[in-house]
Formats: C-alpha cells, sequence, structure tokens
C-alpha cells in the first residue's frame, strides 16, 4: 500500500519495541526483515513522524481487545506489529475485533479500511485518525 | 511438538496421489483435513517439502506450533488436492504456482506453454482451528466457508448482526428465543455469507455483508434419478439485494452443510450457464476426507455430511 500510514509503519516499530512496557519478542519474529541498520540501536527518540503514529495507550487498548478476542494465553506475545493472521484470527475473528474497536472507542470503521488493517499498529493508527477527525 | 518449516536437500519418496477427474459441469468437490488427526512429524516436514520458500515463510511467521500447522496443511491441502486432478500432464504438487487476482482472490498460475492449455478449475480454500478445506469446480467460481459448530461469538449476535446483517437478516436472528439455536443460526449465516463473498472474489469491501440477504426458501424439486420421478421438499439457499430484494442475483448456488458433526461448511458456485436446463438443477457434491498421500475417504452420503440447505446431490 503507497499510504503514508504504511511508509510510517516501516520505521515505528523499532522505535516502540524499546519501550521498557513491551514484551520483548518470543520465539519466531514476525517482524518483516527490512533492514535500516542505523536505526535500529536508536532507543526512541528516532523516529520519522510522516504520520502521526498512534499512542502506546492505543496500541495497548487494541492489543488487550485482540487477546481477549483470539483468547490468547497470557504469555504470547501481542505487540504493535503483530499481524492478526499470524496470531490466528480467521475472518469472523477479525469482524468480531473490528467491532470490539469500535465499541472501546466510539467509532465508525468502514469495510474499506478494516480490510486494509492487517496489524495491530494499523488498527491504533486508523483509530486516532478517526478520533482525531471527531474531535476536529 | 517443535514444528519448523525447512527445506530439505533431499526429498524423501512420497506416494504418488491418486489421479482424478476433474469435476463436471454443476459439480463440486469437496475435500478436508482435520488437523487433530495428522500427528506425525515426519508427515508434516514431507508436506512442508511441497511449499515455495515463500510459503514457508509465511508459515513460519505464524505464532505457535499449532497454527503453524495450520498454516502448513492449508498450503499442503491446497497444493496436492490441484495435483490430483491429472489433465494432459502429471501435476507436481511441488511444482504449482498461485497468484491473486486483482481482488485478492488467490488463484494458480498455470504455466504458459504452447502445448498446454490449463484446466479451467476453480478453488477456494477455509479454515478453522479443528478443519481445513478446498473447494473445487470446473468453469465457474467456488467460495466456501467453515466453522465450528461450537464456536462463540465474543459480541452480542443481535449487536453484530444489526452492524454487519441485512436487516431482513437481523429481524430472523431476533425472533429465534434459543439463545443456543441463535447461535447456531448465527453462525450458519455467516458462513454462508462469507462463502458467497468469497466466490464473487471481490472482497469484503465490494460486497458489504449488509447490502445482500441470504435465506432459505422452501422449494420442490423433481427427481429424475430416483424410480418414480419423486418429488422432494428441499430447502433452498437464496440471495437477495438489500435494497432491491425482487432483484435475485439467481446464478448463484448454495450449499450448506454439517460435516463431521463438527462444523458447518458453506459453498457458493456460480450456476453454469453453458450447462442451463431447469432452474432448481441440484447442485452435484462429492465430499473427501483426507490426509494428502495418506488416505482419502469419500464421505459423500455418509453420516459425515449432513445437508442443511440447498439442492444438493450426492
Amino acid at each position: 500500500m503507497a499510504s503514508l500510514t504504511g511508509v510510517s509503519l516501516k520505521l515505528t516499530p523499532l522505535s516502540s519495541s524499546f519501550k521498557p512496557t513491551q514484551v520483548p519478542f518470543l520465539g519466531v519474529s514476525n517482524v518483516n526483515s527490512v533492514s535500516f541498520p542505523s536505526l535500529t540501536m536508536r532507543p526512541g527518540s528516532f523516529r520519522i513522524r510522516i504520520s502521526c503514529a498512534a499512542k502506546p495507550e492505543t496500541v495497548d487498548k487494541v492489543c488487550k481487545i485482540v487477546r481477549k478476542q483470539l483468547a490468547l494465553p497470557a504469555d504470547s506475545s501481542v505487540t504493535g506489529e503483530s499481524q492478526f493472521a499470524a496470531l490466528g484470527a480467521d475472518s469472523l475473528d477479525t469482524v468480531e475485533i473490528v467491532m470490539g474497536l469500535e465499541e472501546e472507542f466510539g467509532i465508525t470503521l468502514e469495510e474499506e479500511s478494516a480490510q486494509s488493517i492487517s496489524t495491530v499498529q494499523d488498527a491504533a493508527d486508523l483509530i486516532e485518525k478517526l478520533l482525531e477527525k471527531k474531535g476536529a | 511438538m517443535n514444528i519448523r518449516c525447512f527445506p530439505r536437500k533431499f526429498s524423501s519418496a512420497l506416494p504418488p496421489l491418486v489421479p482424478l477427474q476433474l469435476p463436471s459441469p454443476m459439480e463440486t468437490h469437496l475435500w478436508y483435513i482435520l488437523p487433530n488427526e495428522v500427528k506425525s512429524v515426519a508427515l508434516l516436514n514431507q508436506y512442508s517439502e511441497l511449499l515455495s520458500p515463500c510459503e514457508r515463510e509465511n508459515v513460519n511467521r505464524m505464532g505457535g506450533d499449532q497454527l503453524k500447522k495450520r498454516a502448513l496443511l492449508a498450503r499442503a491441502l491446497v497444493r496436492t488436492t490441484i495435483a490430483r486432478y491429472q489433465t494432459n500432464c502429471q501435476m507436481n504438487p511441488r511444482s504449482l504456482k498461485f497468484r491473486k487476482n486483482i481482488y485478492g482472490k488467490p488463484e494458480v498460475e498455470w504455466k504458459n506453454d504452447d502445448n498446454f492449455s490449463p484446466p479451467p478449475l476453480h478453488f477456494n480454500i477455509s479454515h478453522t482451528s479443528s478443519m481445513i478445506a478446498c473447494g473445487v469446480t470446473v468453469n465457474v467460481p467456488i467460495g466456501i466457508d467453515v466453522e465450528g459448530k461450537q464456536r462463540k461469538i465474543k459480541n452480542d449476535i443481535i449487536a453484530f448482526a444489526q452492524r454487519y446483517f441485512s436487516p431482513c437478516e437481523v429481524k430472523l436472528l431476533t425472533a429465534i428465543s434459543d439463545s443456543e439455536i441463535q447461535r447456531q443460526e448465527f453462525i450458519k449465516l455467516w458462513t454462508l455469507k462469507e462463502a458467497y463473498v468469497k466466490a464473487l472474489g471481490k472482497g469484503f469491501s465490494a460486497v458489504p455483508f449488509k447490502t445482500f440477504t441470504i435465506r432459505f426458501k422452501a422449494s420442490t424439486i423433481r427427481c429424475f434419478h430416483l424410480p418414480g420421478n419423486s418429488v422432494s421438499e428441499a430447502s433452498e439457499v437464496i440471495v437477495e439485494s438489500s435494497d432491491d430484494p425482487k432483484n435475485l442475483p439467481n446464478n448463484w448456488q448454495f450449499a450448506l452443510l454439517e460435516v463431521a458433526a463438527s462444523h458447518y461448511v458453506a459453498i457458493c458456485t456460480e450456476k453454469d450457464k453453458i450447462v442451463g436446463g431447469e432452474a432448481n438443477r441440484p447442485m452435484k457434491l462429492t465430499v473427501r476426507k483426507t490426509i494428502p498421500f495418506v488416505e482419502d475417504v469419500c464421505v459423500s452420503g455418509t453420516d459425515a455430511v449432513l445437508v442443511l440447505g440447498g439442492i444438493i446431490e450426492q
């Protein structure tokens, strides 16, 4: 996807993975191997903001809803770059998650945008965009 | 069980797949695997040899052994199923190539050879944690969806239906007072709607669930092949536009099955215009349970396949 949100996704997860509250990756990494050697060693301060990435609280809320829907064990890793499909979400799970997000944040997600969400970060970014529009 | 897909340098001998004739027009073949029945790590490793490097990568990306196994079995099922339909050449499951159409629907990428005419084969897969299924047709597109009968819905069913289903469907579900029956009817409706959208192949957003209604209609059909031309009552599944109910897209036919006493399976195929004929032609259906390279069991007409809707001939 050639959207701005798409571009920012590649960069922000690298910085968010250094946040102390994040659970470190367990087992197989599900981060696409994009090598930005100059960025990996920098903690949270280095962040190219092409579009506004979601607040950590929003990402956390999304993670919680995803965990609940998929009944994931407490020790399983769910972070911003977790892909719904890789967590085991099928189409009904995805729609239930979208509905849960709509209820939690008081927004409506159109089918087109719901279809373009593949990671937790995607969902969080979209939610904040809609909340911003609402607030404006 | 530590499952990890890795390419093997040598290939262990696998028994050949039993070759099959393509389905005839208006016929659907349904194949399914029950992952719990596949326990051999050696067999799973052999399946992983059939996958492309890209597919193996996708399998490894899944979180946890069970999800990896499910993803692996899904790819193995698609590859081995399509390879069974020998047309004019021996098809190797490993050498099949896949691509997505402009809407993202997976299809086979046949090799562009002068001597080779690709078979008019269509397929669609669906999986839940406890069943992986693949439907195959010729000439016409197919969509299938599988859900476990016991699946619990986390949201309130009526709230969910009001958000995503058509007003007609909400009315039908609301009228069901027993919550367990309501849940079951919800899941059946979901699988039928999913199967329709997948058959159309344009993605969830092109045909939002709210814009169409699926319902059952009592139908009398004449069974010419049974002695005495007997007439039997069957329940036809129809789809109509929410805004314009009289505009019935009647070129689609559905099957709703209960398979292995544990799953609802919905199948949607386009009616073959070339074959034509009477309006309520049954869908010929052959259902097989498989563990590729180990066993294939035809379960059509047995207790393993219960027809809940649609005019089906097994």
